[in-house]
């Protein structure tokens, strides 16, 4: 096996008395768009900024293509960083704002100004080069910082929330220009988020953090299908949680909840699914699809709240109202096992009607 | 302090650190030996001091040119703080909140004190005043003082003025508050820091004023900056140094005043830490 | 607020301001007692082609750009090394700058006596140590006014770049880093030029303070070491020369406007570039 771009050893910080990355061990693919993900506060930025050498871990050990640079500082990294901010010279245009990392490298001025035309090519912005940065929009502000850490030839290309400053429509049109651009450079990168859709989205692999620790990592085809506990199938929009026959904890999405007349016989299920007799609370019409509210008992007994997606042109069966009783199923390939830790997150968002969308908590 | 400046600066940037590390010793350790020399026992101004006592410090609470001029100067300070801030706030006011035209010409006019030398407007009050006019010193002190220090009132209350949503005044006219009231309970709390500024920078920058109080002295009032300029001046013993303590002291209070009211760093605007 | 209501609050302070500066500082220029116009224009002639008194000038703008340039070079790596900092001490130290501007100049300045007198710190360490034999002249001297004018201005100079380095984000030192600039290369390619419509202010206050302080040259420089200030009044207060005093507070003030004009249209080209 090749060695990893980058690699986290044991790495911890500390502010005070307050842990803010505890003892992580971590392993950035070669020429892959890795993503950090969790909701605020859980040291996702800490941990972007060790890699990138503003900040030495307490304690734990950094590796740059193999050797230690644990004590290496920013300057001879050459990691490709992207500011939330994006942190762009306000006294340089933006040529020269991309030409100032090849600067520094004594790079001479011709070959500088190509470098810094080919990194504005690729982001398409090659012409408002003469452009001075608040006279552009925040778009394209954030594509001239992308140039800027791109036209360093960066071993790593470090994102910090590239997208969380743009507008709804920008940020689903970013995300796959920057997969292009990954896709192009064969570069290295590694993205913070707090958004799961743009970490579903973008990466090649998923790295789940909360408070301070890794949960879960992995591609996003194999994590997502298999939340490994409770705190990460709520990240990723699992909103019904329930306690089987056996004891085991099972999580299932709402849109994976199908709402049948209460007269199905319990047969159709055959299929080692669960089924559930249900009354509906309440029913909100959402476009696409109804959210029905529903209160059930569990396998194993417990009064639990349900939120079930509806959608009238594909289900079977009348439209539900509050007061129906139904029958639920949650077919078997849609239950996902999560381990019996005690990592149960503390507010249960059953009760909340934001359906299949993330915990907005993360916004920040 | 230089070390622990040093220590931090030069980790980061050698060059930087030893710069700074020259600056406070400028600024600071001149200060210091005056100190140490007020509590001489000998008779000359000298480093190291001849003794220890508090002989000098005694000699320059009974010298009564120095005593007198302390009074008067805490009076015009005291005056000329609270006339300032009397005439300035309603200009803060009628500038910030009023319809009126030519607003940044009038702002401009209220801080020109600060642009013209204080040496040349003492003597265009010394002539016209109190040559011209034949004003009494104190009264034409008084003038000068007051206009010295509108620009402070004008500028210092207007910035926090700037700060206070005029919505929070309206909000409360529509909470059944009359425009006074409104005025009195919401807008005037949001100044106080403003007023304690202006008010503490003022009675500070009146007190120790030379420049301004240089031609207006006459016998019956000196002040007391003046006062001391011109002993030192005449005799170089060590009772100035002890004067000096005794202001520094004095300073001291007026800045512990300063930090526990609205933060030492604020007075002078712009820094928020 | 209606205009006549505003007009109110403004006409006091308005007249205080007339009677108190704007009107005297007029008629000084253009009519001393017992001197018309016309012969201080005639003796600031005279005075333009004097050696001696160009002399004086000389002196006086020499004198205020070397304490500028040290102002700015000791106090800009003082204010950024606090502002960058985040340490505990830098609050301390932040108010350690800030402090003498509190205290009384006559203190301060009093301060070099002591430092560089002849029988001062410096002298006694010298002829101690046996570096020489008799203690070098250092009071009187154009060293000893420069030193005492930055001691003065020092703190001036910090807090006004400390504003300006506080609004430059860090965020961008950082970037600069990561783009593979050294701590140098971010601090003169991102800092400096960042800041330097507040080092260009701070420059200003300190060029318009150092040539027009009084007690600094009088106390320091004595006789031998006259500058505008201490020739102003000496020409209004032991001479009685109104158009002599007159001309020379022209010149002073002319030399403070052009400055701070100079400035002000530096920072606007900063500004638009
Ligand atoms: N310099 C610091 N001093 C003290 N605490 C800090 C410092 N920097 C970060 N923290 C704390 O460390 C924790 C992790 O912060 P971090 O910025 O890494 O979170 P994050 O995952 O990036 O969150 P967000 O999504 O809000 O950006 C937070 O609780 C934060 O308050
Ligand atoms: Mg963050």
């Amino acid at each position: 096996m090749t060695t990893p771009a980058a690699e986290l050893v044991g790495v911890s910080q500390r502010f005070g008395s307050f842990t803010a990355v505890d003892s992580i061990d971590l392993q950035i693919p070669r020429g892959r768009l890795t993503t950090l993900l969790g909701p605020s506060g859980c040291g996702k930025t800490t941990t972007l900024r060790m890699l990138a050498g503003y900040s030495a871990p307490t304690s734990g050990r950094i590796l740059i293509d193999g050797d230690d640079a644990t004590r290496l500082p920013p300057e001879k990294r050459n990691l490709g960083m992207v500011f939330q901010s994006y942190a762009l010279f306000p006294h340089m245009t933006v040529a020269d704002n991309v030409a100032y990392g090849p600067k520094m490298r004594k790079v001479p001025a011709a070959e500088r100004r190509r470098r810094a035309g080919e990194a504005l090519e690729l982001v398409g912005l090659a012409h408002l080069a003469d452009r001075k940065p608040k006279q552009l929009s925040g778009g394209q502000q954030q594509r001239v910082a992308l140039a800027r850490a791109i036209a360093i030839r960066p071993r790593l290309l470090l994102l910090d929330e590239p997208l969380s400053n743009l507008d709804a429509r920008l940020r689903v049109q970013m995300r796959a220009e920057i997969r292009r651009i990954q896709s192009e450079t064969g570069l290295t990168v590694v993205l913070v988020t707090h958004d799961q859709d743009e970490a579903l989205e973008m990466s090649d692999e998923m790295v789940l953090m909360r408070s301070g620790k890794i949960v879960q990592s992995g591609a996003p085809r194999d994590v997502f299908p298999a939340p490994a506990d409770r705190f990460v199938a709520e990240f990723l929009g699992y909103e019904n949680f329930l306690t089987l026959a056996d004891g085991r904890q099972a999580a299932v999405r709402p849109e994976h909840l199908r709402v049948l007349p209460a007269d199905t016989s319990a047969a159709t299920s055959a299929d080692g699914g669960i089924v559930l007799d249900a009354v509906v609370l309440d029913v909100a019409y959402r476009g696409v699809d109804l959210l029905v509210t529903l209160e059930a008992t569990d396998p194993a007994g417990n009064a639990v709240r349900l939120l079930a997606d509806h959608r009238a042109d594909t289900a079977t069966g009348p439209t539900p109202s509050a007061g129906d009783r139904v029958r639920l199923l949650a077919p078997e390939a849609r239950l996902a096992h999560l381990s019996a830790d005690s990592t149960a997150a503390p507010t249960a968002p059953t009760t909340a009607p934001t359906a299949s969308t993330a915990p907005t908590e993360g916004i920040s | 302090m230089s070390a622990v400046m040093s220590r931090t600066a030069r980790l980061r940037h050698p060059v930087a650190g030893t710069l700074a590390v020259a600056g406070y010793v400028v600024m600071i350790v001149p200060i210091l030996f005056v100190v140490a020399t007020a509590f001489t026992a000998g008779s000359t101004l000298r480093f190291p001091p001849d003794g220890l006592s508090l002989r000098w410090f005694g000699e320059a609470v009974a010298y009564t040119p120095f005593m007198e001029a302390v009074v008067s100067s805490l009076q015009l300070a005291v005056l000329a703080t609270g006339l300032a801030l009397l005439l300035g706030v309603p200009v803060t006011l009628a500038i910030h909140r009023g319809k009126i035209p030519g607003k940044g010409l009038l702002e401009g006019l209220f801080l020109s004190p600060l642009v013209v030398p204080e040496l040349v407007v003492g003597l265009a009050l010394y002539q016209q005043l109190m040559i011209g006019l034949r004003l009494d010193n104190f009264t034409t002190l008084l003038l000068g003082h007051t206009a010295l220090l509108l620009p402070y009132a004008v500028r210092v209350t207007g910035a926090s003025l700037a700060l206070a949503d005029p919505a929070l005044e309206e909000a409360a006219r529509g909470l059944g508050a009359s425009p006074l009231r409104a005025f009195v309970t919401v807008t005037l709390p949001m100044l106080r820091p403003g007023l304690i500024s202006a008010g503490l920078l003022g009675f500070v920058t009146s007190f120790n004023n030379v420049p301004l109080s240089l031609l207006l002295q006459t016998r019956d009032f000196r002040t007391l900056p003046v006062t001391m300029l011109d002993y030192v001046q005449q005799s170089y013993d060590p009772m100035v140094a002890a004067a000096s303590t005794l202001v520094l002291a004095a300073t001291v209070v007026v800045a512990i005043v300063a930090e526990r009211t609205v933060g030492f760093a604020k007075i002078f605007g712009g820094i928020n830490r | 607020m209606r205009a006549r209501s505003s007009l109110l609050l403004l006409l006091p302070g308005l007249a205080f301001l007339c009677v108190g500066f704007l009107l005297p500082a007029v008629a000084m220029l253009f009519a001393p007692p017992g001197v018309s116009f016309a012969q201080v224009l005639e003796r600031m002639g005279a005075m333009l082609t004097d050696p001696y008194d160009l002399g004086i000038i000389w002196r006086t703008v020499r004198i205020g750009l070397i304490v500028t340039a040290l102002c700015v070079v000791l106090g800009f790596p003082i204010a950024s090394l606090l502002a960058r900092s985040q340490s505990r001490w830098s609050g301390v130290l932040l108010a350690l700058a800030i402090f003498p501007l509190l205290l009384s100049n006559v203190v301060r300045t009093f301060g070099w006596l002591v430092v560089l007198g002849s029988n001062g710190v410096i002298g006694q360490l010298l002829t101690g140590l046996g570096i020489v034999d008799e203690a070098p002249q250092l009071l009187y001297t154009e060293l000893a006014i420069v030193l005492g004018l930055v001691q003065l201005f020092l703190p001036l100079a910090v807090i006004t770049c400390y504003s300006a380095v506080a609004q430059v984000d860090p965020g961008l030192d950082e970037a600069a880093r990561g783009l593979g600039a050294s701590r140098t290369r971010a601090f003169w390619s991102v800092l400096v030029p960042l800041s330097l419509p507040g080092i260009v202010v701070a420059a200003t206050l300190v060029f318009a303070g150092s040539v027009t302080a009084y007690t600094t040259p009088y106390l320091l420089g004595g006789s031998s070491q006259r500058m505008l200030s201490t020739q102003l009044f000496s020409y209004a207060s032991v001479t009685v020369d109104w158009a002599a005093a007159s001309a020379t507070a022209i010149v002073m003030t002319v030399l403070v406007f052009l400055v701070s004009g100079i400035s002000t249209l530096v920072g606007r080209k900063g500004a638009t570039a």
